[in-house]
């Protein structure tokens, strides 16, 4: 069996999609491929893999209720070549939003379903993520995490000549924890649809989120964007007012 | 302010050029949201790639009706419509707030009246839901209290929805 992976995330690194497909490589056995659909140069090294797959995992952002407008252009490519060389393979999809909500993804997910009756392929389902942004987050608190045990086993070895500081392990795996506990609802849905394309099944629409009270999510998220905007200055340049247009748009 | 925004050819631009104060030509000569966020957090309500959508959130926002015109592709709209409206999230701000029952984020420009969308090109039956209901949720999303969905078949039945 042979998977490929799509990431159609626009940013060149660290992006939720290439988390998510990370955590789904976990729960996929036999080869696996990963791509990035970013520009139109990324089109062809993705089809002549259609030639040799059984799976295609779409992962990708939520944008404006729907697919990101490069995933769509692609996907008009696709279903012509896919129809031109008589590719049936299934396609399953990993989307990600940033509001919490993980079933705000269902209009992207329709959407896929339409693309492979049009393309003739099989829609095997998908999992819809809510607080994606978030969640990507929590892996670079669990790197940030282990660098902070590190550094306290130097300090106590140099200190005291102790390798297994007990306080700074309980810490670290408190921590360790509690990232897992909020990742637990799409680690469940991942490992379901992983072991649903081993067998060549239909996993069908699930939808999760980050383990996190809405209410909670909220106020984490208006401080994540407070403390961005500040270092990015755009606190400052009028935040939240009514802008005018500078020029008439051609 | 009405506004309307189109993937047609410059023939029909021309001919909408009467039905709104606005009308946009999504033409696809221009880049793709890059998902930085720099439209809240940098330089609000402005998109750091400086083509013809730099600031197309300032004019999407102060639009009280909104018609777009666009070709059906698996029940959403056309990339070139949709790369439009993927660089107008500065519409809205960072701040999260509930909107629907749901989370959303809140509205730069405040509260507009009607989403129009007029949809032509070959559809199911399936995708017609899917573009009622990818509606109704943008609707929402943008601050919108109503929002209405026409399929035609040919674009001479244009004139009569606008």
């Amino acid at each position: 069996m042979k998977t490929l992976f799509i990431n159609g995330s626009p940013k060149k690194k660290l992006s939720a999609s290439s988390y998510f497909i990370a955590l789904q490589k976990l729960f996929v056995k036999g080869q696996k491929v990963s791509l990035n659909l970013r520009t139109k140069a990324d089109y062809q090294p993705i089809l002549n893999e259609l030639h040799n797959v059984d799976n295609v995992v779409f992962c990708l952002p939520l944008y404006v209720d729907g697919v990101p407008s490069h995933v769509l252009r692609f996907m008009e490519v696709m279903e012509s070549y896919c129809s031109d060389n008589n590719l049936h393979c299934h396609v399953y999809v990993i989307a990600n939003n940033g509001f919490i909500e993980g079933r705000q993804n269902e209009p992207l997910m329709q959407v896929f379903e339409h693309f492979c009756t049009r393309a003739n392929l099989t829609f095997g389902g998908g999992v819809g993520v809510g607080g994606g942004v978030m969640l990507n987050v929590t892996r670079i608190l669990f790197f940030v995490d282990i660098a902070l045990l590190l550094l306290n086993i130097i300090l106590s070895v140099v200190h005291s000549g102790n390798f297994f500081p007990v306080e700074s392990w309980i810490s670290f795996i408190e921590n360790a924890l509690l990232l897992l506990f909020f990742n637990c609802g799409v680690l469940f849905y991942l490992c379901r649809m992983g072991m649903k394309m081993n067998k060549g099944e239909i996993a069908g629409k699930k939808y999760t989120r980050i383990m996190l009270p809405s209410f909670v999510f909220i106020i984490f998220a208006d401080i994540f964007f407070i403390i961005v905007s500040i270092f990015e200055g755009g606190l400052f340049r009028g935040w939240l007012s009514k802008k005018s247009l500078d020029h008439p748009i051609a | 302010m009405s506004v309307i925004i189109h993937d047609l050819d410059q023939h029909y631009h021309d001919s909408l050029n009467n039905k709104a104060d606005y009308v946009f030509a999504a033409d696809g000569k221009f880049a793709p949201c890059q998902g930085c966020f720099g439209c809240w957090t940098k330089h609000p309500a402005e998109c750091f790639m400086k083509d013809r959508l730099h600031q197309i959130c300032r004019l999407i926002g102060q639009a009280d009706e909104l018609t777009i015109i666009t070709k059906n592709l698996y029940g959403s709209y056309s990339p070139d419509v949709k790369n439009v409206l993927d660089r107008s999230i500065g519409t809205s701000t960072p701040f999260s707030t509930y909107r629907g029952k749901q989370m959303h984020h809140t509205l730069r420009y405040g509260k507009h009246h009607l989403w129009k969308v007029i949809v032509y090109g070959p559809i199911t039956e399936a995708e017609k839901e899917t573009f009622r209901y990818t509606a109704k949720r943008n609707a929402i999303n943008d601050g919108y209290s109503e929002s209405a969905v026409y399929f035609i078949e040919e674009l001479s039945e244009l004139e009569a929805l606008l």
